[in-house]
C-alpha cells in the first residue's frame, strides 16, 4: 500500500476477530517500523512488551483491564504495551552521539564534534532535558509517540486493525517486570478487524487552518483545492464518517461476538 | 409487582437512549423492560436502586463505584446463565441489563463470546 493511502485507511479499530491469530512476521513488521522511527539523540525512548493474549493468564489479563479496554483486551489476540525510558536520553546519547560523528551522521559542518558532545550538548541540553521531570516526561513521551505512530501505521499496512488505549501502570508493572525508569504510555491492540476496515468512515478533523498556523498563531495555514484533489486520489483523504451503514454495521459484529449492540 | 415504568427515571433514560442512539422503538423497548424486571427480581432492587449503587456523586458529575459494578456485572453473568435458551439468546438477554446500565452512564464491557 502507498505511504499516503495507509496514512488515510489508519483509524481506531475496536472490534477484532479473537479467534485469527496474528502472524509472528507481522508484529516483527510492526516493532521493526518503531524501532526505525526518528529520534532525538539516536537513544532509545520507546520501549515495548509484546503479549500474546492467549499467554496471559485470566488473572494477568484481569488486572491489565480497565474499564475502557476491556473489550478490545480480550479481543485482540496481540497486546503492545509501549513504555518510555525516562533514563534513555541521558543513558544513550553522548555514546549514540560519537558513534554517529565517526559515520559521518554528525558533522563538522554542523558543529558536531566528541568535544562539542562531552562538553556542551551533553552537560547543557541533555542532562538539563533529563534532571527536569517535566521536561523529560515531554522529551520522552513525544520521541516514544514518533515510535507508536508508526508502528500504528505498519499495522494498517500490514492489513491489520489495530488502536492505542490505555492500561494500569502498577499492575503492568507487576504482570510485565519493567525496569523502574520506564513509564506507561499505550497498549497498542492488534488483530484482525472484526468491523468493516473503514470501521465507519475518516474521522472528522478541524479543518487545516483551524490546527495549523503559518508565520504566526492566528493565520491559518491554507491549502490549495488541487493539493486536497491529489490527497483524494491517493486515498489519504477519504469519505468522512458517519456513513449511512455505520449502525447496523456495529450492530451485526456486537451481535456476532455477543456484545452489546444498542 | 408491574414496575412503574413511567415514573423510573433509570428506565425512560434509558428507552430514550435506544430510541435516539439506536433506533429502538417504545415497544421494542418495553420488551426490554421486561427483561430488566426479571433481572431486578433476580438482584431484589429497584432499576433506579442499581443504578445509584454503581454511580456516586461528586463534584461537577458523577463517578462509577467500581464496587457496584462489578457487583452487577458478575449478577448479569449469573443471571445469564440462570435463564433459559441457547447461549445466544442468554447473551442477548444479559446485554439487554448492560445495555440498561451503560445508557445510565455505567461503563461496563463484556467478553466476547469465545
Amino acid at each position: 500500500m502507498e505511504f499516503k493511502e495507509v496514512v488515510g485507511r489508519r483509524r481506531s479499530i475496536r472490534y477484532f476477530l479473537p479467534w485469527r491469530p496474528v502472524e509472528r512476521d507481522k508484529v516483527q513488521t510492526i516493532l521493526e517500523a518503531a524501532r526505525l522511527a526518528s529520534r532525538a539523540g539516536n537513544a532509545d525512548f520507546a520501549r515495548a512488551i509484546v503479549v500474546e493474549r492467549d499467554a496471559l493468564s485470566k488473572a494477568d489479563l484481569e488486572s491489565l483491564t480497565l474499564p475502557v479496554n476491556a473489550g478490545m483486551i480480550e479481543m485482540a489476540p496481540i497486546h503492545i504495551y509501549w513504555w518510555g525510558d525516562l533514563k534513555a536520553f541521558a543513558r544513550d546519547m553522548p555514546s549514540r552521539a560519537a558513534e554517529q560523528v565517526d559515520m559521518g551522521v554528525l558533522n563538522i559542518s554542523h558543529g558536531w564534534t566528541h568535544t562539542f558532545i562531552n562538553e556542551v550538548a551533553y552537560p547543557q541540553v541533555v542532562q538539563a532535558f533529563s534532571s527536569d521531570e517535566v521536561l523529560c516526561a515531554k522529551v520522552t513521551g513525544c520521541e516514544a509517540g514518533l515510535a507508536i505512530g508508526q508502528a500504528l501505521l505498519a499495522a494498517v499496512d500490514e492489513g491489520l486493525g489495530t488502536m492505542l488505549c490505555t492500561y494500569p501502570e502498577e499492575p503492568a508493572r507487576q504482570v510485565l517486570g519493567v525496569p523502574d525508569s520506564w513509564t506507561s504510555l499505550w497498549v497498542q491492540f492488534v488483530g484482525y478487524p472484526a468491523e468493516s476496515w473503514e470501521a465507519g468512515g475518516q474521522r472528522p478533523r478541524p479543518p487545516l487552518g483551524e490546527l495549523f498556523h503559518e508565520g504566526k498563531y492566528g493565520q491559518p495555514f491554507r491549502g490549495t483545492e488541487e493539493g486536497a484533489a491529489r490527497l483524494r486520489a491517493a486515498k489519504m483523504l477519504q469519505d468522512p464518517a458517519p456513513f449511512s451503514w455505520r449502525k447496523e454495521e456495529v450492530r451485526a459484529v456486537s451481535r456476532m461476538l455477543g456484545l452489546p449492540e444498542e | 409487582m408491574p414496575m412503574d415504568i413511567e415514573n423510573t427515571k433509570t428506565i425512560q433514560t434509558w428507552l430514550q437512549g435506544l430510541e435516539d442512539q439506536s433506533g429502538v422503538s417504545r415497544d421494542e423497548g418495553l420488551q426490554r423492560v421486561a427483561v430488566l424486571q426479571d433481572f431486578c427480581a433476580l438482584v431484589d432492587k429497584e432499576p433506579d436502586q442499581i443504578i445509584d449503587e454503581c454511580l456516586r456523586e461528586v463534584e461537577g458529575g458523577k463517578r462509577i463505584r467500581a464496587k457496584g459494578r462489578r457487583f452487577y456485572a458478575d449478577k448479569i453473568t449469573e443471571f445469564e446463565s440462570g435463564i433459559g435458551g441457547g447461549a445466544g439468546e442468554k447473551r442477548q438477554k444479559g446485554n439487554y441489563i448492560r445495555s440498561f446500565l451503560i445508557h445510565n452512564g455505567v461503563l461496563l464491557q463484556t467478553s466476547p463470546l469465545s
